[in-house]
């Protein structure tokens, strides 16, 4: 299974996890099946159009997905995937 | 003993994140250095805006920083814009700035952080662009030819989701981490040091820095032609 790095912000969807092993052939299947074992987790992630937030991104190991296959970018077992959210306070 | 940083600095914002790097640039043995910010100090401020006391509430920040860092040090020359920040301020603040100035992006405004990143790609100027927020912060170089904040993430939160220091709190260590942190980055860039497009994120609880290199985005609309 991939391993998910949980920010900190969503940390409360995810029990306090900072990773999360989670099925999913692609971006988007992991982050269906990480909003069936942690509701409400994926509108923090993807907006209403199921796109990934604009100021959040993912990265498939070091690869930002929108240089692959944005949501369905493939996701093999033991790939580390990042949720990154842009932090703006000062 | 300086790190030699010379040179001119524009701080954009004199709180949690512009108060360390403030004192970071001093400390680096900076040349010169503009302070903008158009808030005073306020006492709920203290916890994190690290150039402060009790004696400077009411004061305007840029003011009170000017004077901390004068008594520090009398040498760097120092210059003062107590002004609001928004689209129309912002660029000819910079297109006014010498050649060679390093801008660090230390507001609490997530709209400005994007603006600071499209107005210095365009003008040619290198920044400092950082982020902090309850204890996790991000810090990224922004330089033609190398991924931007843009690049990173498309655009800011919309307001709804916007939160700002004042509401969801922020440790004063995160925000001096932080703020030292940009100033060593924009010394790291004088000095030419390969620091350009990488962005750093740390969770100050368990310390765990993480480093993401994104590549420059070709569609990306603020450096996009660049790439």
């Amino acid at each position: 299974m991939a391993t998910i790095r949980i920010p900190t912000p969503l940390r409360k969807y995810t029990q306090g996890k900072e990773e999360v092993q989670v099925a999913g052939a692609t971006v988007h299947a992991v982050i269906e099946a990480l909003e069936s074992s942690h509701p409400g987790i994926r509108e923090r992630i993807l907006d209403d159009a199921g796109k990934v937030r604009r100021f959040v991104n993912v990265f498939v190991g070091e690869e930002d997905i929108r240089f692959l296959e944005n949501l369905e970018t493939p996701v093999a077992e033991r790939d580390e995937i990042s949720i990154i959210p842009a932090i703006a306070g000062g | 003993m300086s790190a030699g940083a010379g040179g001119h600095y524009l701080v954009l914002g004199a709180g949690g994140l512009g108060c360390p790097a403030l004192l970071g640039l001093v400390a680096a043995g900076a040349e010169a250095i503009t302070i903008v910010d158009h808030d005073v100090v306020d006492a709920s401020n203290l916890q994190r805006q690290v150039l402060y006391t009790t004696a400077d509430v009411g004061m305007a920040k840029v003011e009170a920083a000017a004077v901390r860092l004068r008594s520090r040090d009398p040498r760097v020359q120092l210059r003062t814009h107590r002004v609001h920040l928004d689209a129309a301020s912002l660029g000819p603040l910079l297109a006014a700035q010498p050649a060679g100035t390093i801008v660090l992006e230390c507001s609490d405004a997530p709209g400005l952080k994007f603006l600071a990143n499209d107005t210095c790609l365009s003008g040619q100027l290198p920044l400092v662009v950082g982020g902090v927020q309850r204890w996790r912060g991000q810090v990224q170089a922004v330089v033609r030819g190398h991924a931007c904040l843009r690049c990173m993430f498309e655009g800011p939160p919309p307001p709804e989701l916007q939160e700002s220091c004042s509401q969801v709190g922020v440790m004063g260590a995160a925000a001096g981490l932080l703020g030292f942190w940009m100033a060593q980055m924009a010394v790291a860039l004088r000095a030419g040091s390969p620091v350009a497009g990488t962005l750093w994120a740390i969770d100050t609880r368990t310390l765990a820095p993480q480093q993401m290199r994104p590549r420059p985005r070709p569609d990306c609309p603020a450096c996009g032609a660049d790439v």
